[in-house]
């Protein structure tokens, strides 16, 4: 028993002697899906912290950065919580980059409240998840209705008037559907026929010759990323939709690079709404695709998460550089980066001052050919779109 | 009148993909009684056999196929001498569980060797596009899937259940002892069927690769569909995985024509109606 005790005040003693030294560094908690299906958002994450960390060095604000890495698995509520909790009352991480997933910012939201812990929302884009109940929290990633309106009203200003609108049948299926025929609505389209896709299905044909029947001037797809978006852009391609005239629309989902190739030449010519290309045209985009390709190699390519992830480091270093010299003030650092507008790789952002969403620049994309290799081009840009 | 024939049609082919799928398990069920849930690996090994020889190694499309057997065939070999064998006189539950253990190690292999992202490939030409056939328009891929799933259900139907190998096979898996002191080599009859039941499942995978995509959680998104068409057309007669596949790939392609606001609840309902009247599958026999 006398040795357990003798111990157990060593230990005490180390822990708080480690806790002293931490002083002069700042935590940042990384929680991010690293395994399983979604663990390609966790390599770009990776890369893309490793990028910056490579471009703006390992200290802010005079604080030497440290991680915790941690990985959330995927959409699964508990283990963000007990993640969270354990990144903040344990490892007493100052900031949080993460988790993704809508489920687990949501049950992340009420320890941070609580602990002060600021956060970058990442891989979450439901609308709503940021503002009154997580008010320590900024997103760098994009809300729903940013990605499901510009479409409407940019099908109708091509005279594409009739659309069918097919979405994943989840959550956020069900959202971008309501925002998606809402503007097609506001801007006097028709809907020409709409329906749900299980997220377990292997199989389109059914669904396309329903589609082919209305005979709409265009189809609207959301679908996660994943098998959906390669499955229905083959399907739309193969059961021969796309080469009768119809117009094939979707948010950036379905041609997100980190899979675009495994879809292949179906994927010529679909017209999608993103928040990022690997080919926007700015100097500041080349030397980000240039450098990170360097450093991480080509494949996986680059996809949303990674800038997400890369303005997040953006807005944190800034952050601590701000109240460099003094101890780590949270609600210093809350007020400095809401309201902040800056220069990201994917364009001009803005993060909202009243309640930490994102405002952004929207890209119509035309996929296509560009010297061998499938691109998002960007054809078009709405301004500073907001996050309602 | 032409749009229902060619949702028919597309039902057909997709009951065709699902048989080639289950086959190679209900065949190793059928015949050894194994349950084997890894047969979905070996699917998604064959798949990757075929990525590899077309893309990196330029081999033709119908040249990767058999590659894709026998990379899958061999693997399963392996495995089977190196791990299974040591448990045919467990019960099903330990072989679940060990196989889907299996499952696990082969996503974290295929993810170690290959990358996690979404595999590319591209098909031959003449396989893209649709053909234009008794007036109806259908997919080219469609059409060879339906004569390759014809094919080999011929292959698999004759070839196995009625001949002297099928019923050495029978033989050891009844009465092993008997079996050996007839002058069977029990050991290499066991490997000679799970080679068959490995291959035929890697043939599966690089065909479905196409329709399905193909990224290391293969195994765990397929394996669903895989018990449902082997339990529906009972453990491991072949004709009736290929019932069970027509009947369910029909109803689920016809399901999401009429009813898609139902979604895909057709192929499950059609799976508790079938267990409910045959529990034992549509041409199963009683264990």
């Amino acid at each position: 028993m006398k040795q357990i005790a003798i111990a157990a005040a060593a230990l005490a003693a180390l822990l708080s002697a480690s806790g002293a030294r931490a002083q002069e560094s700042v935590k940042i908690g990384l929680l991010q899906s690293f395994s399983g299906i979604t663990s390609l958002s966790g390599q770009q994450t990776d890369g893309a912290v490793k990028l910056f960390m490579k471009q703006n060095g390992d200290t802010a604000g005079g604080k030497k950065i440290e991680f915790v890495r941690r990985d959330t698995t995927g959409p699964n509520p508990e283990v963000a919580r007990r993640l969270v909790q354990e990144v903040v009352t344990r490892e007493k991480v100052q900031l949080l980059i993460g988790p993704d997933f809508t489920p687990n910012t949501l049950a992340a939201a009420p320890i941070l409240m609580e602990a002060k812990v600021p956060s970058f929302v990442n891989g979450a884009a439901t609308t709503g998840i940021i503002g009154e109940k997580s008010s320590y929290s900024s997103r760098t990633f994009f809300a729903t209705p940013q990605l499901c309106r510009p479409l409407a009203e940019y099908a109708v200003k091509n005279n594409w008037k009739r659309v069918f609108v097919a979405v994943a049948d989840f959550a956020p299926g069900h959202d971008c559907e309501k925002y998606f025929v809402e503007a097609l609505a506001a801007a006097s389209g028709v809907l020409a026929g709409q329906l749900r896709v299980p997220l377990s299905n292997p199989e389109f044909s059914g669904y396309m010759q329903r589609i082919r029947d209305a005979k709409p001037d265009a189809l609207f797809i959301f679908m996660p990323l994943g098998e959906l978006s390669i499955g229905i852009l083959r399907a739309v391609s193969d059961s021969g939709l796309k080469g009768s005239g119809i117009k094939i629309m979707g948010t950036g989902d379905i041609t997100d690079e980190t899979y675009l190739d495994a879809v292949g030449d179906a994927a010529i010519g679909t017209i999608t709404s993103g928040i990022y290309s690997t080919r926007h045209e700015s100097e500041l985009n080349k030397k980000f695709v240039r450098e990170y390709t360097e450093l991480n190699g080509p494949s996986p390519r680059i996809g949303w998460t990674a800038v997400s992830i890369y303005d997040a480091m953006r807005l944190a270093y800034d952050g601590l550089n701000a109240q460099a010299g003094g101890k780590f003030d949270p609600d210093k650092f809350v007020s400095f980066v809401h309201g902040r507008s800056f220069e990201s790789p994917r364009g001009p952002v803005t993060i909202d001052k009243g309640n930490g969403d994102i405002t952004q620049n929207v890209y119509i994309r035309r996929t296509d050919k560009v010297d061998g290799v499938l691109q998002n081009v960007e054809i078009e840009t709405f301004k500073d779109v907001g996050f309602k | 009148m032409a749009a229902v024939l060619t949702v028919l049609f597309n039902g057909i082919a997709y009951g065709f993909l699902l048989f080639i799928m289950s086959v190679g398990l209900s065949v190793s069920l059928g015949m050894m009684n194994f349950v084997n849930l890894a047969q979905a690996s070996f699917s998604m090994l064959g798949g990757y056999a075929m990525v590899a020889a077309t893309q990196r190694f330029g081999v033709p499309f119908l040249a990767s196929l058999p590659i894709a057997f026998l990379a899958a065939a061999a693997a399963s070999v392996l495995i089977e001498r190196l791990v299974l064998r040591h448990f045919y006189d467990t019960d099903d539950l330990t072989q679940v569980l060990l196989t889907l253990g299996l499952v696990f190690m082969s996503i974290a292999a295929v993810t170690y060797f290959w990358g996690g992202s979404y595999q590319r490939f591209d098909l031959p030409a003449w396989l893209t596009g649709q053909q234009d056939v008794l007036g109806l328009t259908l997919e080219t891929y469609r059409i060879f899937l339906v004569l390759t799933g014809a094919l080999l259900a011929a292959l698999l139907i004759f070839g196995l259940e009625r001949t002297r190998f099928g019923a050495m096979v029978r033989a050891c898996v009844d009465n092993q002892r008997v079996a050996g002191a007839c002058g069977l080599n029990t050991q290499l009859i066991f490997a000679g069927a799970f080679a068959i039941g490995g291959g035929l499942a890697g043939l599966g995978g690089a065909l479905a690769a196409n329709l399905l995509g193909l990224d290391p959680n293969f195994p765990l998104r397929y394996l669903v569909y895989i018990l449902i068409i082997v339990s529906v057309g009972g453990m491991g007669t072949i004709s009736g995985t290929l019932a069970a596949g027509l009947a369910l790939g029909t109803a689920d392609v016809m399901g999401k024509y009429y009813f898609p606001q139902f979604g895909g609840v057709a192929i499950y309902a059609a799976t508790v109606a079938v267990m409910l009247w045959r529990p034992h599958g549509l041409m199963g026999r009683r264990a």
